[in-house]
């Protein structure tokens, strides 16, 4: 009977696990058979392996799944969010553009609508009374009508009130030839602007044009606004188109 | 459970095939962490370390033994707890009864399903393995866990711990031998189930 070396021990520890090879294995089982201290030496190794496996074994006190936020990954985006935030911020653009355009084009018509109301609108009654008058007592008579021609538009466009008509006739004495002008009457104070004097007429085409004018621009405003809308949402809509397209491109599916 | 198919799936990032791989192998790893640290809150971090470790480095896996390939990662989070341990020494924690007296066996580490005598020689077998275990140098300890306790084959304990099969061997047998020479210091403490022989020639 021998004390086993090292490498014995190692060998009988390979032997008892199956892992030695066909020949080692042959080997050291005649080895074993004809050396008590080997085979003593197995016997004490084998036991100790059979002690150690009957270690018990315990059950986790928690679970050890990862979350996301310990795994470090980020919730999934949906798909449309890159797209949306384009579009979100070409719309930001279109508010803040069409915003600020209102603004000037609110100040600008503002400005319009004064310059006019100064000139022939508003003192309407005032520049056309002063005006020269047509010698002619027909054209006298034809003259307090035509003062209030003005007179509806000058609430419209100023705010004066038509009141000013009996002013303008009043403050137009006639000339020394002239006879004395009838006053108005219901069937006088409707005429038309042929009737008119030229200078008068000339007034009339000024307020005339000027109230076309800010037709216009109101017109103008009112159909550029909806045509800028239209242009812009087109915008987004191929903004939204190319970036779902650049999104796909660098999320292939699957 | 297709572990193959799961390994797969969480390659590709998907964390609940990953959580169920996890939930196979948490109590394998557990208990390997457990019988190298001989604690069960340093086990405990080191195996949630070890999983996270394995999804974040999931795609260098080739194949192969999965359980052996998550058991390297636990190693290496032990050995790493193991040199903090060293480098900062501190005192476990032992609970404590109403009188103050230090209770070995807490009714936390207890198996409910044990009657209280075999609960009570198991504690015994478990803390006179554990106190061997703790004897043993940490790569010794840590082949000895794997081949011994936990049952891998010599090629598993060698991709766990990372080093080639002659010296798995070698170790093994050493370790072997130095456990054979702790317990028997305990064989009159052990019930009789669980007693050695009497050593003869080693």
């Amino acid at each position: 009977m021998t004390t086993p070396s090292s490498r014995d021990l190692e060998q009988l520890s390979a032997y008892l696990d199956g892992q030695l090879s066909q020949s080692s294995r042959a080997r050291l089982e005649i080895r074993i058979q004809s050396d008590a201290g080997l085979a003593s030496a197995l016997e004490e190794l084998r036991q100790t392996r059979a002690f150690l496996r009957r270690t018990p074994h315990r059950r986790t006190l928690h679970n050890f799944t990862l979350t996301p936020g310990m795994a470090g990954i980020r919730p999934p985006v949906p798909r449309l969010v890159p797209v949306l935030s384009w579009v979100s911020a070409v719309a930001m653009l279109f508010f803040i553009f069409t915003l600020g355009a209102s603004l000037v084009g609110q100040l600008y018509v503002g400005k319009t609508a004064s310059m006019n109301a100064a000139v022939p609108m508003g003192g309407g009654a005032g520049p056309l009374a002063a005006a020269p008058m047509a010698p002619s007592s027909a054209n006298t008579a034809t003259m307090a009508p035509l003062m209030a021609a003005p007179a509806p538009l000058a609430p419209a466009a100023t705010g004066v009130p038509a009141t000013s008509v009996p002013l303008a006739a009043s403050s137009n004495p006639p000339a020394a030839d002239q006879t004395a002008p009838p006053p108005p009457t219901e069937e006088t104070s409707i005429v038309s602007v042929e009737q008119a004097t030229p200078p008068a007429v000339s007034r009339l085409a000024q307020l005339q044009a000027a109230s076309k004018s800010l037709k216009r621009q109101v017109n103008y405003w009112l159909f550029i606004w909806p045509g800028m809308a239209v242009i812009l949402g087109a915008s987004a809509i191929v903004a939204w188109g190319l970036n779902k397209r650049d999104f796909q491109r660098k999320n292939p599916p699957g | 459970m297709d572990e193959s198919a799961l390994i797969l799936d969480a390659q590709h990032g998907d964390l609940q095939a990953f959580n169920t791989l996890v939930l196979a192998y948490q109590d394998v790893l557990f208990n390997t962490a457990l019988r190298i640290l001989n604690d069960e809150d340093q086990a405990a971090d080191a195996v949630q370390e070890a999983f996270l470790s394995a999804f974040r480095a999931l795609n260098s896996y080739r194949g192969g033994s999965f359980r052996a390939w998550l058991l390297r990662t636990v190693t290496n989070a032990c050995y790493d707890e193991l040199r903090r341990k060293k480098r900062r020494p501190t005192t476990p924690f032992e609970p404590e009864t109403a009188e103050g007296e230090e209770v070995e066996s807490p009714h936390w580490l207890a198996d409910p399903h044990a009657s209280p005598e075999e609960s009570l020689d198991q504690a015994e077998l478990e803390h006179a393995v554990q106190h061997c275990l703790e004897n043993l140098p940490p790569d010794f300890r840590a082949v000895v866990v794997l081949a011994d306790i936990q049952g891998l084959d010599y090629s598993e304990v060698a991709i766990a711990v990372h080093k080639p099969l002659g010296t798995i061997k070698s170790r093994l047998a050493r370790a072997r031998l130095r456990m054979r020479a702790c317990l028997q210091g305990f064989r009159e403490l052990l019930p009789v189930a669980y007693r050695l022989e009497e050593e003869s020639s080693l």
